[in-house]
């Protein structure tokens, strides 16, 4: 409550209630007040000071620069509210100016398609009707009004919900209208991997996609595939807008997402970067840790050319810390460093028998990136993967195509508690593994050296743990023996980003770098960091965003020498503070469409190669998935 | 009703079909609910909001062009709001372009400006084009709708035409996009698309150049789309206004063998338009540059009418038997002095499938040739 001039946030919700008083965010930025904020659920004023006519024209510009113009009442009218703003705010307001505002706000509020007309007049009439002596004041006086500092922002539940905010309804829109070019070129500000990004994406964006309160979330990743895979199929060259060329270099360690990303975003700027990669290979763990027939090695290796096109040289085999430094890389003339190196190590099963050397046991990482480069990396025929993440699904269905005839997956919890993706786990038992839940290994077995099997524990679940899923305890005296020629475990990664940084720069206790949460930034000014390596594992397209945010802060860095958020950064936490997606929101009807599904190879048939197993969207389906969109878009305008 | 397909219209229950739109099910059950953007046989776009119901549950109206029923829906299709908004919708439109007809109700002192600025633009010094078969202005009518609220928006496009078929107008488009739905999902041209934002909004081929320099092949079925003056037959705009009635006569196309329903639009004897014939196969409404434009010919004083026979270098008209006659003596000596294959038969892609056959009966079993050939192979 403190400071609040008035709030009318959240009354405009499905269930009107008293607006929202409480846990308002109070800051913007580092030590500047947030004065005031408009957007989607109202408004709410902290400091009486804030002009509110004024602020109301600057809103009213956004939301008509915002319209689409597709339906007529935003088209229409969204103009014209800012017009008659615009002229009371210059001193030339009229008499009826004010009910033509309310007449035109109410218009476009019930008439509208999407929600940029159906939110965007909210806060205008909450300004009007909690400052109409302000509006009657500004009209009589017929003085100009000084323009304040604002800030704004365009958003979505689906834009906030994405690490990299990706303009998901302009893209969406984009492909409906059989654009594809420029879907792509919209996906690409943001994404620099969008063939990739769009075959094996974790899709925070479709969890936070209103339609699917309806009936179905929009297949978010499949159109950016259906976008991706157009260019390939029609043979279009990508053009890249490079205006200027910049003379600092910069360094980048690891050639994964995170660092393809850095050198993309920096190379479109104009900015030469050397990518330094330890394997013989570029896409990190999208190489070496996505299966082919997930990611067929043509679509992550055009993507890569793209950034090398964009001004990017890759150096292979060299691994960053032990044949050369940081410090080498600053004296050769390198100005900045990205440091993008993952979490490449398995992490440690805590198991006994993992670290004595027996043969057919390779941790899940190790052995997928032996199958990525072309080897079988263990021999046997009955295999036992530990873990229930997504690494773990690779393996197994990695194994069944490698030629293990019983492949078995074990997993402490149950099938409601394992964080790989639904449709992974539906794909590998389609395929035939066998799953076995609550069991725990305990001991690995071995005859002459080799694998024989494993020894368990039962497992029941108890009281939920730190992560909110139940916690599994052991059922005493339970042990039984799971027999297997071959033992994977994929249970976790290590950072090893301590081997790379000069000494000195600060890690955390996990031994992940830290650095600034929206500048990237390390201890060392020249050093920024992102990815799994600052993260420990984590998601694709959030080392995609860390590297692309980073590349801004990296540019403005080598140009002013500082490294500080801009406002849109500030603005880019104050909407996610606020939320913009309401899971609790009842939509008026229950939704009667259903979204294509992807072509997939036979289970019998897959699983006798690598060949990628989903096939894109036929044009017809992506045109009419496309057209399900309800482009949730909102603005955000906050005095600061 | 549970699960049941029952939705409820204006106090009445009716059944769906999965997949019917509210305003699929409410025109089948004989509601009136006005549309100006939907185009059948294409996805609905929602665009123009002059279809909007109101739904129980809902903050807002719906378009029900583009709204699929759903079990235990609650609409109501004519209350004061659902009027007020598609007068409203109505009014914007009008105030959106140069619509100097009638229904732009203004007051008497801003009316006469309109008018004067209106028809300053080079192409406007006549009535609207549309004037009489445009919808706007027919729901402008039926809406009674008072456009005194809104200042009319200051557009001046020049007006496009620059090839010899269609005449574009942007300062009458009210941007429903009827066109783009039938150039990309009637006809499959994909040549123009909506483009810009806001109220900058325009419906552009690619590039935003003018028709002719696009892939535009000019069927016209844009033409048939647009509801208001922003798409005219150039030769339209060539026509004087006349009190002689204009009557339609519907015929077949006699372009091919496809057979297209049409209408000939016939003023003083002469066809002065010519529109497809909607709801009938096998066109539906759709025609070709050829079909739609090329009715030049009928009219043409350079068109022939009777036989002409080439004696000593000079043209005289001659019979229909007397024409055969010399063609059949010509024929039948060819054939004797130099042999079948001699002669050469090219028919037409301007008759049927069964006249084509006929003519390579006429080939093979007359002449006894297989110099039997067709131009739509060329």
């Amino acid at each position: 409550m403190e400071n609040l001039v008035f709030s009318t946030w959240g009354n405009w919700k499905d269930s009107p209630g008293p607006a929202q008083t409480d846990n308002l965010p109070a800051q913007f930025g580092q030590g500047k007040p947030l004065r005031a904020f408009m957007g989607w659920d109202g408004m709410f004023v902290r400091d009486a000071s804030v002009n509110i006519v004024d602020m109301t024209r600057e809103y009213a510009a956004q939301a008509a620069n915002q319209s689409c113009g597709h339906c007529s009442p935003c088209r229409e009218c969204t103009y014209r509210m800012k017009e008659i703003l615009e002229r009371i705010c210059e001193g030339q307001g009229a008499e009826d100016d004010l009910d033509m505002l309310e007449y035109m706000a109410r218009y476009v509020m019930d008439s509208s398609y999407c929600d940029i007309g159906l939110t965007s007049p909210r806060p205008i009439l909450d300004a009007i009707e909690h400052g109409r002596d302000d509006f009657l004041r500004a009209i009589q006086e017929k003085k100009p009004i000084p323009r304040g500092n604002y800030v704004a922002k365009v958003t979505a539940p689906c834009i906030n919900a994405c690490p990299s905010h990706l303009d998901i309804p302009g893209y969406v829109e984009k492909i409906h209208l059989g654009r594809w070019d420029e879907a792509l070129e919209i996906i690409r500000q943001d994404c620099c991997l969008p063939g990739t990004i769009g075959r094996v994406c974790v899709r925070p964006c479709e969890f936070n996609c209103r339609r699917g309160l309806m009936d179905e979330p929009i297949a978010i990743k499949a159109l950016k595939r259906f976008a991706a895979d157009q260019e390939l199929i029609r043979g279009v060259e990508p053009g890249f807008s490079t205006t200027e060329t910049k003379e600092d270099k910069v360094a980048i360690i690891g050639a994964g997402p995170a660092g393809l990303a850095c050198a993309y975003h920096l190379g479109i700027k104009g900015y030469k970067t050397t990518i330094f990669e330890a394997l013989p290979e570029p896409g990190g763990m999208a190489k070496s840790g996505i299966p082919d027939y997930r990611l067929p090695p043509d679509i992550l290796n055009y993507e890569v050319s793209l950034v090398e096109k964009a001004g990017a040289e890759i150096r292979y085999g060299v691994n960053v810390g032990k044949d050369i430094t940081i410090e080498d890389l600053t004296e050769k003339g390198y100005k900045a460093v990205f440091v993008g190196v993952g979490a490449p190590e398995a992490s440690s099963m805590r198991c006994e028998g993992e670290d004595a050397g027996y043969e057919r046991f390779m941790t899940g990482i190790d052995f997928l990136r032996e199958i990525a480069f072309g080897r079988r990396p263990i021999e046997g025929k009955k295999i036992a993967v530990i873990g229930g993440g997504n690494v773990a699904m690779d393996c197994v269905r990695c194994a069944l195509r490698i030629g293990f005839d019983d492949v078995n997956l074990i997993y402490r919890r149950t099938e409601a508690e394992m964080p790989a993706d639904p449709v992974e786990i539906e794909e590998a038992k389609e395929e035939g593994i066998k799953f076995n839940f609550l069991v725990q290994p305990i001991k690995i077995l071995a005859e002459n050296g080799k694998v024989s099997g494993l020894e368990c524990l039962k497992m029941e679940l108890g009281e939920p743990d730190d992560s909110g899923r139940r916690r599994p305890v052991p059922i005493e005296g339970s042990n039984f023996i799971i027999e297997c020629d071959a033992m994977v475990p994929a249970i976790g990664q290590v950072v090893v980003v301590d081997r790379v940084v000069p000494e000195g720069t600060e890690l955390t206790r996990r031994k992940t770098l830290v650095v600034d949460k929206i500048t990237f930034q390390s201890s060392q000014p020249n050093v920024f960091g992102g990815g799994d390596c600052i993260t420990g594992p984590a998601t694709l397209i959030g080392a995609l965003a860390a590297g692309k945010n980073a590349a801004r802060f990296i540019a403005r860095y080598l140009e002013t020498g500082e490294c500080r958020p801009e406002d849109t950064d500030w603005m880019e936490k104050t909407i996610s503070d606020l939320g913009v997606y309401d899971k609790e929101e009842t939509m008026p009807f229950v939704g009667q469409t259903r979204r294509p599904r992807q072509a997939a190879l036979d289970p019998s048939v897959r699983i006798k190669s690598f060949k990628e197993v989903e096939s894109g969207f036929s044009r017809a389906d992506a045109f009419k998935e496309a057209s399900r969109c309800l482009r949730c878009y909102r603005i955000g305008l906050a005095a600061v | 009703m549970g699960s049941e397909n029952v939705i409820v219209i204006d106090g009445q229950e009716f059944f769906f079909s999965a997949g019917e739109t509210i305003l699929q099910v409410a025109q089948r059950n004989g509601f009136d609910i006005p549309t100006l953007c939907y185009l059948k046989g294409a996805s609905p776009t929602g665009a123009c909001r002059i279809c909007v119901v109101e739904l129980e549950g809902s903050q807002n109206l719906v378009a029900s062009c583009a709204t699929p029923a759903a079990p235990g829906m609650v609409v109501r299709t004519e209350t004061p709001r659902v009027i007020n908004s598609r007068r409203t919708s109505l009014e914007v439109l009008l105030a959106s372009g140069q619509h100097n007809c009638l229904a732009q109700d203004l007051s008497m002192d801003s009316w006469t400006d309109f008018q004067v600025k209106s028809m300053a633009a080079k192409g406007h010094d006549d009535l609207c084009p549309a004037y009489g078969e445009c919808r706007l202005q027919d729901l402008a009518v039926q809406y009674q709708v008072k456009t005194n609220h809104f200042t009319p928006a200051d557009v001046s496009y020049p007006i496009e035409d620059v090839n010899p078929f269609i005449v574009r107008d942007f300062s009458r488009c009210i941007l429903c996009g009827r066109c783009v739905q039938a150039c990309n999902e009637i006809q499959v041209n994909n040549a123009i698309s909506f483009d810009y934002r806001g109220s900058k909004s325009k419906i552009v081929t690619e590039g935003d150049l003018p028709l002719k320099d696009s892939i535009c092949v000019f069927c016209g079925e844009c033409v048939q789309a647009c509801p208001v003056g922003a798409l005219i037959p150039k030769k339209d705009l060539l026509l004087e206004r006349s009190s002689n009635e204009t009557r339609k006569i519907r015929t077949t196309c006699s372009y091919c063998g496809v057979g297209c329903q049409l209408y000939l639009h016939v003023r003083n004897n002469k066809v002065v338009k010519v529109t497809g014939v909607e709801d009938v196969g096998p066109n539906f409404g759709s025609l070709c540059v050829k079909g739609r434009f090329g009715y030049d010919f009928i009219n043409d004083p350079e068109r022939l009418k009777i036989p002409l026979i080439k004696e000593n270098g000079k043209f005289r008209e001659a019979s229909w038997d007397e024409a055969l006659n010399l063609i059949a003596e010509k024929l039948t000596r060819i054939k004797k002095e130099s042999g079948p294959d001699s002669i050469m038969v090219l028919s037409s892609a301007r008759i049927t499938n069964e006249e084509n056959y006929l003519a390579q009966k006429f080939a093979r079993a007359v002449i006894g040739t297989n110099n039997i050939d067709h131009c739509a192979r060329l």
